[in-house]
């Protein structure tokens, strides 16, 4: 929102006093942030008023005139101009020469043989309106000779808002609202806004409000014998510096009012609009907007109406059949507070958010309609002495909002600051906001104007905010926490997943990855996949959520193998199974694809690793039942811990990967999560070391076509009180050895206990059907 | 002879000098002190001496013997205490290192500090209800954050969270009150991705709930987090700000950790960068929570992982983060 500081100085007495470059500092810290601050104005200099004596065309051109202009010195000044609205007895703006525009100097120079010692200027050209037909048309009371910029409001500051930072304020959706806040924050006083009662001796217009949910309330009047429309140039300059378009006094005075108090207002043509009934529009129907777009409502969407006709959508835009024309004398003037959900919702429906749904959406107090339009009033009297109030300022206002009313405990208010304000200051604060305080022994009895009680203020903590917020926040001390001794660790899914993680990237090299939480619909359809799952609302593309991590991780695989031969990435992510959140670890092995045994070993060596340096546990890989027709059906394993299932381990079939990266394989291993951390960590006792030696047996064996889990099976039946372990310690084509490590307890082995074992061994070998190299 | 065994050793010396293995001394020593050695000869042939000879030249003989067997074995030893320089040890292969995801890393910073204010890091879902995410954070249902505009609803009802404030709720609900909370996690908005804009990011939430909370608690608790991560001192400032789940709101601002605090572009010359909204808790969400907030209040906030993340590693692309591309992923480390 953009802020006229010539206008905020309006409402505060002594204005003068306030630096107005460095109080948006202030204003940024105890109101709302301030976007930016700019000085308009600066870009021309040497531009006063004068007036045309003379006019003659120019005898080498088809629009220029020669000018004579009178512009207060001795002589008149020779002006060559094109402009159309040339005419004696204008008066306008002149840049003589020696003044700049935009930083070019203006210079005498012959404009087709004929001198020209200034320039006279548009409103554009002085970058004070859009307007460009012509040169300015000042009033023809207008000094000549004195600099334009002290006869117009041209120097000013700009302040521009944040919105956003403006959501809960719908007070300070007006520039009369900043101005109360500006007088908080430097102790200035407020000035009353000047109105135009209404008598009511007239009749009441006709109003009816058939829906009192969507529409709190509805003010109109009638105003005959409005016989000036033209904005005077002081309200253009202004309405172009906060980023509206002057159309005509009337509708500029609706925007105006909306500028200074908030309050969006609509002026209808008096000649269509006669009565009034506000209420839903039917389904489908269809109504042209005052920008001549044709627009299909809904039910839900609140119109201006009367019977089948309709004048308006409530609180966005006005219709084009009612709005006023060049010739409209007569208006029917509304002031209305309307429902801040619907009026949102209707807005987002039509797709049309306007200044008045931008400001009805924050919940606007209903109490400001009735001020709005004598405001209103007041102002068009100015331009139109002669205007005639045609009717009561009928108010259909069937719930009236009253002023909150808040006890604030002094106790409280002090817990929350750390500091103990003086009832003094207290009061002066929310004061200074337009509250009223009666101070009690023990709290504050507080009343909230409705400016601030539609939605904003209702309880203590408001109260808190806006006494720590004008009293100083930079004042307010950081304190430390007071901390009890004794702290409990509630939770540790964050620290074991980190654990996790740390280990994978310091102990194997891998790379910890974050991927969307939705498949890539692109790689899905690469790979001629379909997934089904939870989807997202309202989205055609990427809209199924991930069911398996370490497929989902395929299209990072792909990415990195543009730069990558091989590559081992992981991560730690949601994935929703069975419409619930699952945590699942994935790691994936991508490379060339006569690397997969290395993978694969790798893999379940990491396996191992995990559970072991981490949970204390060994793990034991079966084989795997697949429904996912993307995994290699034989070498799937299922990995169980306690002999539950905690994840699996895989390898994508080299039909898909083809898809992705010729000859490269994908090995993949997925990890329950949510199981992981509910393990126990196994506690390790400590052992007793023998001090006796102990002797490392290899025993080399020959598999034929059997496979180590056979050979493991039949290891696990041979049995000895010395052996303390045993384990493959390395295979050569179908020869693979085992080394049994054996002592005792009581004793050192001799020879003889030795070959007695060997030869149990290989017998026992035998028996289950394998050779074994002596 | 006192001049043949002088010689004896002389030579012994020489020889022993030129030798640079272990392999050339032994040569050397079965030379000089083995059972062929001109020594052992002299040795042998003593018995054959007289009396007076055997007297004279018996004990020289043998102290000759004994120094010489004493300088071969020096020399054995000297060769294991000198360098065996023989590779070139200036050889460096560079192995490859693994790395963290630089959210993952400053998330384990900011939940370490926390953690010695007595915090529990909790984990939250990312799949949640509408109740979690906005009713109970008293967040109305015509409130403009529901839009679908930001938020992705899910066609069997719930949503990706659009924040980790839910776990205020899921804490207090499980640990109730007093409580010291932070909740790490991933957050969804429904946005167009562009360098700055990403639908997918980390935000961390906290929250401490006990009996008279104020204000300056919060400020400490910022101020001594972002010092730590950002490995600076840095003041912090608060802002009204609105959030239906705090009364009341601020926003917190840093002073710009690159003009420190004077003026740049990256802080829009104001000296300082928006970081951290928060507030104390609403007493609706210690409601939600079943805490009574005629007894408890507190303080809550929510940093964004994402947006930290990127000033401490200046990433200027958030897209980076979520591309899985090994390129930029590699250069974060593991701590």
């Amino acid at each position: 929102m953009l802020l006229s500081c010539n206008k905020l100085k309006t409402y505060i007495k002594d204005a003068d006093k306030i630096d107005w470059l460095k109080i948006w500092d202030l204003f940024t810290i105890r109101t709302a942030e301030v976007e930016s601050v700019v000085e308009v104005g600066n870009s021309f200099d040497g531009v006063v008023v004068a007036e045309i004596k003379e006019c003659v065309p120019h005898p080498d051109s088809d629009h220029m005139h020669i000018l004579k202009v009178d512009c207060g010195e001795d002589e008149l000044r020779q002006i060559v101009c094109g402009a159309p609205n040339v005419r004696v007895g204008l008066k306008t703006a002149l840049v003589k020469v020696g003044g700049h525009i935009d930083g070019i100097e203006i210079t005498a120079r012959p404009l087709r043989g004929v001198k020209s010692y200034g320039m006279c200027c548009s409103g554009r050209e002085l970058s004070i309106s859009e307007n460009h037909e012509g040169i300015l048309e000042l009033d023809s009371d207008a000094p000549v000779g004195l600099d334009i910029k002290k006869y117009l409001p041209i120097e000013d500051i700009i302040v521009e808002i944040d919105n956003k930072s403006l959501t809960n304020r719908p007070d300070l959706w007006g520039s009369y609202g900043i101005a109360r806040e500006i007088c908080a924050i430097s102790g200035h006083e407020l000035l009353p806004l000047l109105l135009e009662d209404v008598k009511n001796d007239k009749e009441d217009l006709d109003i009816v409000i058939k829906n009192e949910d969507l529409c709190s309330r509805y003010c109109g009047l009638k105003i005959e014998n409005v016989l000036n429309n033209k904005t005077p140039l002081d309200m253009q300059i202004f309405l172009h510096y906060v980023g509206m378009r002057s159309i005509s006094l009337i509708v500029d005075l609706t925007n105006y009012l909306m500028l200074e108090l908030g309050q969006p207002m609509h002026a209808f043509d008096a000649r269509v609009v006669k009565s009034i009934e506000v209420g839903n529009a039917l389904d489908k129907d269809v109504f042209t907007t005052l920008d001549g777009e044709k627009r299909e409502l809904n039910h839900d969407v609140l119109m201006i109406k009367n019977k089948d006709e309709y004048f308006g959508i409530a609180g966005i835009m006005g219709g084009l059949d009612s709005e006023i024309l060049e010739d409209t004398t007569t208006l029917f003037l509304e002031s209305a507070n309307f429902n801040a959900g619907n009026i949102r919702k209707s807005a987002v429906y039509l797709g049309l958010r306007t200044e008045a749904s931008a400001r009805y959406e924050k919940s606007l107090d209903p109490n400001m309609t009735d001020v709005a339009i004598k405001r209103f009033l007041y102002l068009l009297r100015e331009y139109n002495k002669d205007l005639v109030v045609a009717s009561n300022l009928t108010d259909i206002y069937p719930k009236p909002l009253k002023d909150g009313r808040i006890n604030l405990t002094k106790e409280k208010l002090h817990t929350y600051m750390g500091i103990k304000l003086s009832d003094e200051d207290v009061v002066k604060i929310l004061e200074s906001l337009g509250f009223q305080v009666n101070v009690c022994d023990m709290y504050y009895d507080v009343l909230v104007p409705t400016f601030r009680h539609t939605k904003d203020i209702h309880i203590e903590e408001d109260l808190i905010e806006e006494i720590a917020r004008i009293y100083g926040l930079e004042k307010i001390e950081a304190t430390p926490l007071k901390l009890e001794l004794t702290v409990k660790e509630l939770d540790t899914i964050f620290n074991q997943e980190y654990e996790v993680k740390r280990l994978l990237a310091l102990k194997y090299n891998m790379r910890e990855v974050h991927s969307y939480m939705w498949y890539d619909t692109e790689l899905l359809r690469t790979l001629g996949i379909e997934k089904e799952g939870v989807k997202l609302l309202g989205k055609k593309e990427n809209n199924v959520l991930r069911d398996d991590l370490s497929f989902s991780l395929l299209n990072i695989v792909k990415r990195n193998f543009k730069n990558y031969e091989q590559f081992k990435i992981f991560e730690i992510g949601t994935v929703i199974e069975h419409n619930a959140n699952k945590r699942v670890l994935s790691i994936i092995w991508a490379g060339e694809n006569k690397k997969v045994v290395d993978y694969y070993m790798e893999a379940k060596e990491v396996v191992q690793s995990l559970f072991s340096a981490l949970k204390n546990k060994d793990v034991c890989f079966e084989e795997n039942v697949n429904e996912k027709d993307y995994f290699d059906k034989n070498l799937g394993k299922v990995i169980k811990v306690d002999g539950v299932k905690i994840g699996e381990l895989n390898v994508f079939m080299k039909n898909l990967t083809n898809k992705i990266h010729k000859k490269r394989e994908v090995v993949a291993v997925d990890i329950d999560m949510d199981t992981y951390v509910t393990l126990e960590k196994e506690l390790r006792v400590a052992k007793n070391v023998s001090k006796y030696p102990t002797v490392d047996l290899d025993y080399t064996i020959l598999m034929k076509d059997k496979k180590y889990s056979d050979l493991k099976e039949a290891l696990k039946g041979f049995k000895s009180s010395i052996i303390k372990n045993y384990r493959l310690i390395g295979v050569y084509e179908d020869k693979y050895t085992i080394r049994y490590t054996v002592g005792s307890d009581t004793k050192t082995l001799e020879q003889n206990d030795l070959a007695k074992f060997k030869d149990r061994m290989i017998d026992y070998i035998r028996e289950n059907g394998l050779d074994i190299l002596e | 002879m006192e001049k043949e065994l002088e010689n004896l050793k002389e030579a012994l010396r020489n020889e022993l000098a030129e030798t640079k293995k272990e392999a050339d001394i032994l040569n050397v020593k079965s030379k000089y002190v083995g059972k062929k050695s001109r020594i052992f000869e002299l040795l042998s042939d003593l018995k054959n001496m007289s009396v007076d000879d055997k007297r004279k030249y018996g004990s020289l003989m043998n102290v000759t013997k004994k120094e010489m067997e004493m300088m071969v074995s020096d020399a054995l030893e000297n060769l294991d205490s000198q360098s065996s320089n023989l590779f070139d040890d200036t050889i460096e292969f560079e192995k490859e290192l693994g790395s963290l995801h630089p959210i993952t890393i400053v998330a384990k910073e900011v939940t370490d500090i926390l953690k010695r204010m007595g915090f529990t890091v909790v984990s939250g879902h990312e799949m949640e209800t509408e109740y979690y995410n906005f009713e109970a954070l008293n967040i109305p249902k015509d409130h403009p954050a529901r839009d679908m505009q930001d938020t992705y609803y899910l066609d069997n009802g719930m949503l990706l969270r659009t924040q980790t404030s839910g776990d205020q709720i899921h804490s207090m609900e499980r640990f109730g009150a007093p409580l010291r909370i932070c909740s790490p996690g991933r957050t969804f908005r429904n946005e167009d991705l562009d360098a700055n804009h990403e639908n997918t990011f980390f935000q961390i939430e906290g929250m401490v709930i006990d009996e008279g909370i104020s204000i300056g608690n919060l400020m400490y608790v910022m101020k001594l987090v972002l010092s730590e991560v950002l490995k600076q001192e840095v003041d912090i400032r608060l802002r009204p700000g609105f959030f239906p789940f705090t009364e009341p709101s601020y926003e917190m601002d840093i002073s710009c950790t690159i003009c420190g605090g004077s003026g740049c572009p990256t802080c829009k010359n104001s000296g300082w960068i928006e970081l951290i909204p928060g507030g104390m808790v609403h007493p609706n969400v210690l409601r939600s929570g079943g805490i009574d907030p005629d007894k408890y209040n507190g303080f809550a906030f929510g940093i964004g992982l994402t947006r930290l993340a990127m000033m401490k590693y200046k990433i200027n692309d958030i897209r980076i983060l979520n591309s899985g591309d090994i390129r930029y992923l590699e250069n974060f480390r593991i701590d």
